[in-house]
């Protein structure tokens, strides 16, 4: 009986290591994510303006998003921006500003779905009442559209901890990069650590994006 | 109804074209008549003065670059990394690379030198500057024993050959035997997994390294050992990094008269080849005898 | 830019395109196959399947494609199981995508009102009957934005194909700028690429959801 290699991960730092490398891309996630809620609220509402311009140009930005893979922006990003203008950027702050970039789109998607959900009778009978525009947005229509979008926003999440694993490929030293340094440092003693490596990998993704994705669903049943 | 919905699509075509083409495309004004415009380096003095240099090597070839089990860079070409850092006084932060982004990280400046196995060709040559050779190479032919493959001329029209996207095996194959199949990989540590699941007849790529994988790992024999030019390996820096690539030459030559790569083969190598290789595989001082 | 070299590339992008589309496709199949029947299977709660497809959903739901390529290509052989690289793909695509067609065509059924079943079963027709010409054909025309959506996602995804020595338009990219170092032709083929593979569905997508809102408005 071969063994399946999971032993490997307990020879010297490698567990630990794996686990440092699943950190960056959790870290990079969350940084993104951030940023992208705030920007994605901003983004949002513009995208209920009826300004034709800025209409076009949310366009074309939100279709550059819907149709690129990441994995191209991540390149062009990162080999593209040195070779046209010159920025010499790390493969980090690359990889979240293409999470920004993208999860700016896709949460200002969710921002402008949820306040054209709140309807129309409700601006109208808040500005009966007396309220000005600004109050009408900060005291009826944020806090539902709020409630609304938390769990949309936790499943941004587990979408952005599943994309990040595309950083290796500009180099990032991540957890797949890890795992296959390990496979290869004990490819003699171990031939098949593959196997228990990345199913070690496998398990740790799904042990971080399921909890999340429960948590948005509870949510989102709760507040619907 | 129907020419206005074809309207549309003709527009969003052209606009996000145009987005596109912007992001890659405005180079073509200053960048066309070399290529210099994009290319960024640090020169020595810029290096020292930060106190750390960006070494590009290899973090799944084992045993030239690779992670140990403790997270720390090992191998030939490491082993020569450390010798740099140590000599130009600075600390060493090493980048994990793949093959075929080797050029591209000196072109963008990601690193100062690469350091990852990287084979001196005319056409790399032209992209980036190699300084003194440190070590001898051809490309090598492996395969299962019980299945070995001699002669180029044995693999049969649906086979498939593994490589490395980006190395010279790959260069070589392509140019000089474009009917047989090529399956390509980006990492090391992929094609070799793959080679051992069997996803291909045979692996292609430098000697050096099927040599090793043969002596590693029960089964597998090197059916060509020689295949194409003798070449050599060579650091390589930012092209028109003056500075650094006479930093680096004295550095082989001086080291060479204590033959230091005689002792970088026999820390990292000499586990994996044995006394055999030695003098066939080192250059000392940049003479390729 | 160097238009010569454009000239050069453009046998190998599409080809690329051409096995691009072609696993897409077959992973999309499988996708929508796997879909229907985990949809059917959930809404009528047929039992230990609704569990075993229940299990599937999360695993696939809540691990990226890449992970999921790298333990089916390069640690299944480990234990035995030997799959092709494009079988892979297909493979990868199908499940990963049949997770998501899954709870489309779900929420489809869902939205379809109970009222209509009870009425059609009071008008004498069979639970066969009702699902396959009153059910099914609204719960597949209210889904559809939602598949194209997934699809746009899916052929998206493909791009990691590439990890697994499948010649997609990303590893043709990569691979050519490994050996040639031309960048940025590379980098404005592959966009251009992906332009005319996906734009025209997405296109199509947007104006088939308008469509389906303005139908929704009777509801």
């Amino acid at each position: 009986m071969q063994s399946l290699g999971i032993d490997v991960l307990f020879k010297g730092t490698n567990m630990l290591r794996l686990l440092q490398g699943l950190w960056v891309s959790v870290a990079i996630s969350l940084i993104s994510v951030a940023f992208s809620i705030v920007l994605g609220f901003i983004v949002g509402v513009l995208m209920t303006s009826e300004n034709k311009i800025i209409k076009a140009i949310l366009r074309v930005y939100l279709e550059i998003v819907r149709i690129m893979p990441q994995m191209v922006l991540l390149f062009i990003v990162y080999f593209g921006t040195t070779r046209v203008f010159g920025w010499n950027l790390s493969a980090e702050v690359s990889a979240i500003i293409v999470f920004i970039f993208w999860g700016t789109a896709e949460m200002g998607d969710l921002v402008r779905g949820s306040l054209k959900s709140i309807p129309v009778i409700q601006y109208e009978s808040a500005k009966a009442l007396g309220l000005n525009n600004f109050q009408v947005y900060f005291h009826i229509i944020v806090p539902q559209t709020i409630r609304r979008l938390i769990p949309l926003s936790i499943n941004l999440i587990t979408r952005m901890v599943k994309t990040t694993s595309l950083v290796m490929m500009i180099g990032i030293v991540e957890v797949l990069k890890v795992a296959q340094q390990i496979i290869e440092a004990n490819r003699k003693a171990s031939p098949n650590a593959a196997f228990g490596v990345f199913l070690v990998v496998f398990i740790l993704y799904f042990l971080i994006c399921w909890p999340v994705s429960r948590l948005a669903k509870i949510l989102e049943k709760r507040w619907a | 109804m129907k020419n206005n919905w074809l309207k549309k699509l003709l527009a969003t075509v052209a606009t996000v074209a145009l987005a596109g083409s912007f992001l890659v495309g405005c180079d073509s004004a200053g960048g066309s008549t070399d290529n210099t415009s994009g290319v960024k380096y640090r020169t020595l003095d810029e290096i020292k003065a930060s106190g750390k240099i960006n070494i590009g090597v290899f973090s799944d070839k084992s045993p030239f670059g690779y992670v140990d089990e403790n997270g720390k860079y090992a191998g030939y070409d490491v082993y020569f990394a450390e010798k740099i850092g140590e000599d130009l006084g600075v600390e060493i932060n090493y980048v994990s690379t793949e093959a075929a982004n080797r050029i591209e990280y000196l072109q963008t400046g990601k690193v100062d030198i690469i350091l990852a196995n990287f084979t001196v060709t005319p056409e790399r040559a032209e992209e980036v500057d190699f300084a003194l050779p440190y070590m001898n190479v051809a490309l090598g032919v492996v395969s299962p024993s019980d299945a070995v493959i001699t002669s180029l001329d044995e693999i049969g029209a649906d086979d498939e050959v593994i490589v490395i996207s980006g190395t010279t095996a790959e260069t070589y194959l392509t140019k000089n035997y474009p009917n047989i199949k090529l399956q390509k990989y980006d990492a090391y540590a992929q094609a070799k997994t793959a080679f051992e699941n069997r996803n291909g007849v045979a692996w292609a790529n430098d000697n050096t390294e099927v040599i090793a994988f043969a002596i590693e790992n029960e089964g597998y024999t090197v059916g060509i050992p020689s295949l194409g030019d003798q070449d050599t390996i060579a650091p390589a820096v930012t092209k028109g990094n003056e500075t650094l690539l006479k930093w680096l030459n004295d550095e082989i030559v001086a080291i060479g008269a204590d033959n230091f790569f005689h002792a970088d083969y026999e820390a990292t190598l000499l586990d994996t080849y044995g006394s055999d290789y030695e003098d066939e595989l080192v250059v000392e001082s940049g003479i390729v005898k | 830019m160097d238009i010569k070299v454009l000239i050069d590339y453009l046998p190998l992008y599409k080809e690329a395109l051409l096995l691009t589309l072609k696993i897409g496709w077959l992973g999309i199949l499988a996708a929508l196959v796997i879909g229907i029947a985990g949809a059917a299977i959930l809404h009528f709660k047929i039992p230990v399947l609704k569990q075993i497809f229940g299990v599937y959903i999360e695993i696939f739901r809540n691990t990226p494609l890449l992970v999921q390529l790298f333990f089916i290509y390069f640690a299944l052989p480990k234990i035995g199981i030997k799959i092709s690289a494009e079988m892979c793909g297909v493979l990868g695509l199908g499940l990963l995508g049949g997770a998501y067609m899954i709870e489309t065509f779900r929420s489809g059924l869902e939205s379809i009102a109970k009222i209509q079943t009870e009425s059609a079963l009071s008008l004498g027709m069979t639970k066969g009957q009702v699902l396959v010409h009153i059910i099914l054909p609204q719960a597949l025309s209210i889904s559809v934005p939602g598949i194209l959506a997934n699809l746009i996602f899916l052929l998206k995804e493909t791009s990691v194909f590439s990890t697994i020595s499948l010649m997609d338009l990303m590893f043709t990219a990569k691979d050519l700028i490994g050996m040639y170092a031309k960048t940025i032709e590379c980098l404005f083929m592959l966009v251009v690429f992906y332009l005319i593979m996906l734009l025209p569905v997405s296109i199509i997508g947007s104006i088939i959801e308008r469509r389906v809102r303005y139908a929704e408005f009777g509801d």
